[in-house]
């Protein structure tokens, strides 16, 4: 067993483990923190999967970006909504819980089958890749390569998503403005 | 070795996991949680399946993207969160309905 | 009577239509204006009464001994048969149309005094009612109409003798003389029935005429044989006894007069129009258009009952204390003779009584009704628990009401039968005949002539205890009670002018020049064959003598008793004044065995109607509700209880779906996810 296996598997293990705690949390605040586990063995899976500028970009968002704006956002939310939560009864296993639980199980089942039953490793568009070196490995410098096609071939989505990105923030600033400017 | 697999099953797992929050939780907060962890699994499978595109970088740039959008639907969403919890003084989904039949 | 060629004369069937015709115009226009009329409702009747009387002497004198004839119209049809509308004219009819309103205008003119102006338009509605009714009953030509006008009669005579229905005498005496003649309107309707199937005709000229069928109906062989028709011939005594009932009910024959004293429970008026001269003159009139049918048991049977009543009703007058009793029984006395007369073949004598006595018994009665009046005036204006009808409680009248003094002895003298009144011509006629009658028959018939001969002293005597008791003496009101005024007068002349009228025709020379021999009355004769042979023998020349002498006797007697205060001929304690005094016990007897029985009979009905058919009905309604309470489970239970289940499955199918919709997004997730999957699972199957 290579070093990547077992570290696949602590990575895996890691991101789903505490995506479960997330899931069975009572403690709001906790399972935020808990979040950053996850997004931390995903950005492992990501280095994992050799792809070293996502795995960065998704700690630097998500960890520095998006955790910090929900943390932000529940403290906003002032200290009533906090007593509720921290009350509120958040066991994994409950009856209200049940057919939520079920048909999450029963998704992944259907997608655990699908997956085993496709055979993705045989698909020909992979072989086809093998076949041309249009594979990473290990030793390949990813994020040159990367940058140049973000700036020629997937230009008009960059710039789509900036704009989309001001968009969203502005939209974001608009509606968090005080009620009494509004 | 690892194959395409077994990312497809963590992330299948991911998945679940965060559908199940959607469902499950009372709180708009965790669901927007949930939601993230969703995203997660897709850009999972983005970048799994990008390790065998090296010359056109497509995997890597959509999980990317995905990555900026989700940005952009956090902070929208959080904006929404922070007004319906002003408004209703709750962020249950569930007890936010007025508008229904 | 005379053989005139009967011919139509339109000009008296106008005549008697309008004369039956204005009071009963008068009787609606009065019941058509109820409320505040007053006075000028009872002379709108006197206007009419008076027409018809004038009318009635048009008709009289038109068809008095002209024959017999009768117009017709087609009332209505049944069948083959044809009832006829029709008015027949002969002497009787005539008679009776002139009697009856002649009597009825004093009547009417004393009324419109002796009636209160409140209570006018009421009473005189009934009285011009009780008018048409019985002007119509004397000249309708067939029994249907007959009958008819027949139950009118006896219905306004209910109806005046409730007159004062807040009195419960009244009342019960207006339900017992309704009751009465009841029985014997069954008897009448029974006798008009089987003589429609003899007959096959109602018409009394067809039936009881000259020549008519009757006569030509004999007996045989058991069988009673009419021309066409044939009966056994106990359905003719049948008839008989219909008629005879008929009889007794309407002028108050024993056995069935014991609602006449109690019909004068209304006023004094009524009592002298309907009670004396005319409605229960109705019976002797029947006898009279029915006189043909009878054979000559029946006729005895006739002349026994009516001798009876005679004396019977005679002597319980002889104790009465109530001033009206005396004369409603002396009354009854009256019809008595008159129907004994019928039954002695003294047919004109009959009617001739019946005449005269309707006009002095009216005049009795309306002298009766001043005085009732006057002592009724002193008992309200003192407010004395007295009775105001009570003749002890009267006396020395005679000097206070001079003109009802006299009124009352001529009409008491006429009622004796003392010459020169009318009652000595038609009286003695009717026991002269009685004593030929007699004689020409087995000894114990002479019990009837001599009972009659009793009556008549009978008679004389309560006629002067009634005088002398009210009209002499010390006025008995005054010595019990010392310090009320008197002022008793003779009234208005509305009270005068028809006493006067009434006591005039009271006497001899309306009907005969010859105040001593009946034979030459023009009305006798108006109701004898032509060929009647006057037959001069002992009695014409005894009879009248001794009942004179008897009389006179029997008058001094009782002025001997009553005025003198000589020593009581009987005792009050003795048998026979106690049956007297309580009527014979006949209405105790009534009262104890006929209505007791009947109530009990009634009782007994009543009893098997509540406990056994009521109960009967009562376990059906058991039953039913049983049922219907099953009913009632199974409906709410299992019918309801099914429909329910069934909106309860809706129900939950519904708000398992509202669910769905309730505005909650997870749910809308779930529903999605759900469904996906399905899809999902769906493929992989496939």
């Amino acid at each position: 067993m290579s070093l990547v296996t077992v570290m696949f598997y602590l990575m895996a293990v890691i991101a789903v483990g505490s995506a479960v705690y997330v899931a069975a949390s009572k403690n709001l605040v906790r399972s935020v923190f808990m979040f950053f586990a996850t997004l931390f063995a995903l950005a492992g899976l990501y280095v994992l999967s050799l792809a070293d500028f996502v795995a960065v970009t998704q700690v630097v968002v998500y960890v520095g970006g998006i955790l910090v704006l929900i943390l932000f956002a529940f403290m906003l939310s002032g200290r009533e909504s906090l007593a509720v939560l921290a009350q509120q009864t958040n066991r994994l296993i409950a009856v209200n819980k049940l057919p939520a639980m079920l048909v999450a199980m029963a998704f992944f089942g259907l997608l655990a089958y699908v997956f085993l039953h496709a055979r993705i490793n045989d698909a020909p568009w992979l072989q086809e890749a093998a076949a041309n070196q249009n594979v990473f490995t290990p030793q390949d410098v990813t994020i040159n390569h990367l940058g140049v096609n973000l700036m020629t071939t997937y230009l008009l989505p960059f710039e789509v998503i900036s704009i989309l990105l001001l968009m969203a923030l502005a939209g974001a600033a608009h509606l968090s403005r005080k009620e009494a400017e509004a | 070795m690892i194959t395409l697999t077994h990312y497809l099953l963590v992330s299948a797992a991911l998945f679940s996991i965060g559908l199940y929050v959607i469902l499950s939780k009372q709180n708009a907060i965790q669901i927007l949680i949930g939601i993230e962890l969703m995203l997660n699994a897709a850009i999972l499978n983005l970048v799994a399946f990008g390790k065998f595109d090296k010359i056109n970088n497509g995997g890597q740039s959509f999980a990317l993207f995905a990555i900026v959008l989700a940005a952009a639907t956090t902070a929208v969403a959080l904006a929404i969160v922070l007004n319906v919890y002003r408004r209703y003084k709750t962020i249950d989904p569930g007890k936010i309905n007025q508008l229904k039949d | 009577m005379t053989s005139i060629t009967p011919h139509i004369d339109s000009v008296v069937v106008t005549c008697t239509l309008l004369a039956a015709g204005l009071p009963l115009g008068a009787s609606a226009v009065n019941f058509l204006l109820p409320g505040k009329t007053g006075r000028a409702s009872g002379w709108l009747s006197v206007l009419a009464i008076l027409g018809s009387l004038i009318l009635a002497g048009i008709v009289f004198s038109k068809v008095w001994n002209a024959g017999e004839w009768s117009v017709q119209q087609a009332w209505f049809t049944i069948g083959s048969t044809t009832v006829y509308a029709g008015l027949l004219f002969n002497n009787l009819s005539a008679l009776m149309l002139l009697l009856v309103s002649a009597i009825a205008l004093p009547v009417h003119i004393y009324s419109t005094a002796y009636i209160k102006a409140a209570e006018q338009n009421r009473y005189f509605t009934y009285l011009s009612f009780f008018c048409f009714s019985m002007l119509a009953l004397v000249v309708v030509n067939n029994l249907v109409m007959l009958y008819a006008f027949w139950e009118l009669v006896g219905f306004s005579s209910y109806l005046l003798i409730g007159f004062w229905f807040t009195r419960d005498g009244a009342v019960k005496a207006n339900k017992k003389a309704f009751i009465m003649n009841r029985i014997g309107d069954i008897g009448l309707l029974s006798a008009i029935i089987i003589l429609f199937v003899q007959y096959h005709t109602f018409d009394l000229t067809l039936l009881f005429g000259q020549n008519g069928l009757v006569f030509n109906s004999f007996m045989r062989n058991g069988l009673w044989m009419a021309p066409a028709h044939q009966l056994p011939a106990v359905w003719q005594c049948i008839a008989f006894g219909g008629v005879f009932l008929a009889v007794a009910a309407k002028s108050a024959q024993f056995p069935l007069h014991t609602w006449l004293p109690d019909a004068m429970e209304g006023p004094t008026s009524v009592s002298a129009l309907i009670h004396a001269a005319t409605m229960v003159a109705a019976g002797v009139f029947l006898l009279g258009r029915v006189y043909p049918l009878f054979n000559t048991t029946e006729l005895d049977i006739l002349a026994i009952i009516g001798c009876f009543t005679a004396f019977l009703a005679a002597t319980i007058a002889l104790t009465q204390n109530d001033l009206k009793r005396i004369l409603a029984y002396s009354t009854i006395s009256q019809l008595g003779y008159m129907i004994m007369a019928m039954g002695i073949d003294a047919y004109a004598s009959s009617l001739f009584h019946l005449v005269t006595h309707a006009f002095f018994k009216c005049l009795l009665f309306l002298c009766a009704g001043v005085i009732i009046h006057e002592v009724q005036h002193i008992k309200d204006e003192h407010q004395l628990d007295i009775d105001p009808q009570n003749i002890l409680y009267m006396g020395g009248l005679r000097k206070k009401m001079p003109i009802t003094f006299m009124a009352t002895v001529v009409g008491c003298l006429a009622l004796v039968g003392i010459p020169l009144t009318s009652g000595y011509l038609s009286k003695d006629g009717i026991l002269i005949q009685a004593f030929e009658w007699a004689e020409s028959r087995a000894w114990y018939y002479e019990i009837l002539p001599v009972g009659i001969l009793l009556t008549s002293a009978l008679t004389a005597f309560y006629v002067a205890r009634l005088i002398f008791k009210v009209f002499f003496g010390e006025f008995k009101l005054k010595e019990i009670f010392p310090d009320i005024h008197l002022h008793i007068s003779d009234g208005s002349w509305a009270y005068r002018l028809p006493l006067i009228l009434l006591a005039l025709c009271s006497l001899f020379p309306l009907f005969s020049w010859n105040p001593l021999l009946y034979e030459h009355a023009w009305l006798f004769k108006g109701f004898l064959p032509v060929d009647y042979l006057v037959r001069e023998n002992v009695y014409h020349a005894i009879v009248p003598a001794l009942i004179n002498i008897i009389s006179v006797f029997v008058v001094y007697w009782a002025y001997a008793v009553y005025l003198q205060q000589r020593k009581l001929v009987f005792s009050q304690k003795s048998f026979l004044f106690k049956l007297s005094y309580h009527h014979w016990y006949i209405d105790t007897f009534y009262q104890q065995v006929v209505v007791k029985a009947v109530v009990a009979f009634s009782q007994a009905l009543f009893w098997f109607d509540r406990q056994v058919i009521d109960g009967l009905i009562h376990q059906l309604t058991r039953a039913g509700k049983l049922l219907a309470g099953m009913s009632a489970w199974a409906d709410r239970y299992i019918i309801d209880g099914f429909l329910l289940l069934i909106t309860q499955v809706v129900k939950g199918i519904g708000s398992f779906f509202r669910s769905f919709q309730g505005g909650k997004v997870q749910y809308y997730l779930y529903s999605m996810l759900i469904l996906m999957l399905t899809l999902f699972i769906i493929k992989l199957l496939v």
